[in-house]
């Protein structure tokens, strides 16, 4: 834990207890949703599926970065993971992302991930927005995360064809806003 | 559909076995099945048996995602 670190997110008033227990919500959010995005990307297949494979490969990996980015500010804080994986799992901040009953369906697939994005964006929003100028460091993480999720859900919108705009694939390493968490 | 006042909404918290119901402008929800109120509690912040009519003007999300839960009555005075 780092106490003086942590004393200066009370003084400026955030309620660690609760700040924690969203992190913790969170990152369960973002391994859970690695795992189940692997299911999702074994099944996107065909003429369909494989136009959305690398793009659901790169949200994959960039969700369990954000799992790998967390951990650290949780024990920070003076939080922890819990001991059993199925609890961490069941605290999840996020529904989990399930395979739709037919496989084949790539739309559905598709509709599974941008609601699992939107869901990301809502945590982190309000994450942002309980830290913003008093909890410089957890401000700074989540806003990195919130950045990818942002992007991650114009991705699979775009796929659904909900609008149109200015979004690309990844051009080089995965996570550019969180990979300064993870060196 | 149920009648239930701010008093009565309170027992519905969702601990205990107890079903967890929220009111928002005046509807009540059952959001017993949510996975998003396990145990009663919403992203740390919020907690069933609540009217979180006021709540939501500052939540990360609009009203439509209360489609998702069934409107089972009305809140009163």
């Amino acid at each position: 834990m780092a106490r003086v670190a942590k004393e200066m997110v009370e003084k400026a008033g955030v309620n660690v207890n609760q700040l924690v227990e969203l992190l913790v919500k969170n990152a369960s959010a973002e391994l859970t949703t690695f795992y189940y995005y692997t299911i999702l990307r074994v099944n996107l297949i065909g003429l369909e599926g494989e136009g959305i494979k690398e793009i659901a490969e790169v949200a994959r990996i960039e969700d369990r970065n954000h799992f790998e980015a967390l951990v650290p500010r949780i024990y920070e804080l003076g939080g922890k993971l819990p001991d059993c994986m199925k609890e961490f799992h069941d605290i999840s901040a996020c529904p989990p992302a399930n395979l739709p009953k037919d496989p084949k369906d790539i739309k559905g697939i598709l509709k599974v991930l941008v609601e699992a994005e939107r869901c990301a964006v809502r945590g982190y929003t309000q994450i942002c927005n309980m830290t913003a100028g008093k909890d410089h460091r957890t401000y700074d993480l989540a806003l990195a995360i919130l950045n990818e999720e942002i992007e991650h859900e114009s991705w699979f919108s775009e796929f659904l064809g909900e609008g149109p705009s200015g979004h690309f694939m990844r051009r080089g390493e995965t996570s550019p806003f969180v990979s300064k968490f993870l060196k | 559909m149920i009648k239930l006042t701010k008093s009565e909404l309170s027992h519905y918290n969702g601990t205990d076995n107890n079903p967890g119901y929220i009111a928002y402008n005046g509807k009540i929800y059952n959001i017993t099945d949510s996975f998003l109120w396990k145990k009663g509690k919403h992203q740390v912040l919020h907690t069933a048996g609540e009217d979180l009519t006021e709540a939501l003007k500052e939540a990360p999300h609009g009203e439509d995602l209360l489609d998702r839960v069934p409107v089972i009555g009305e809140l009163i005075e």
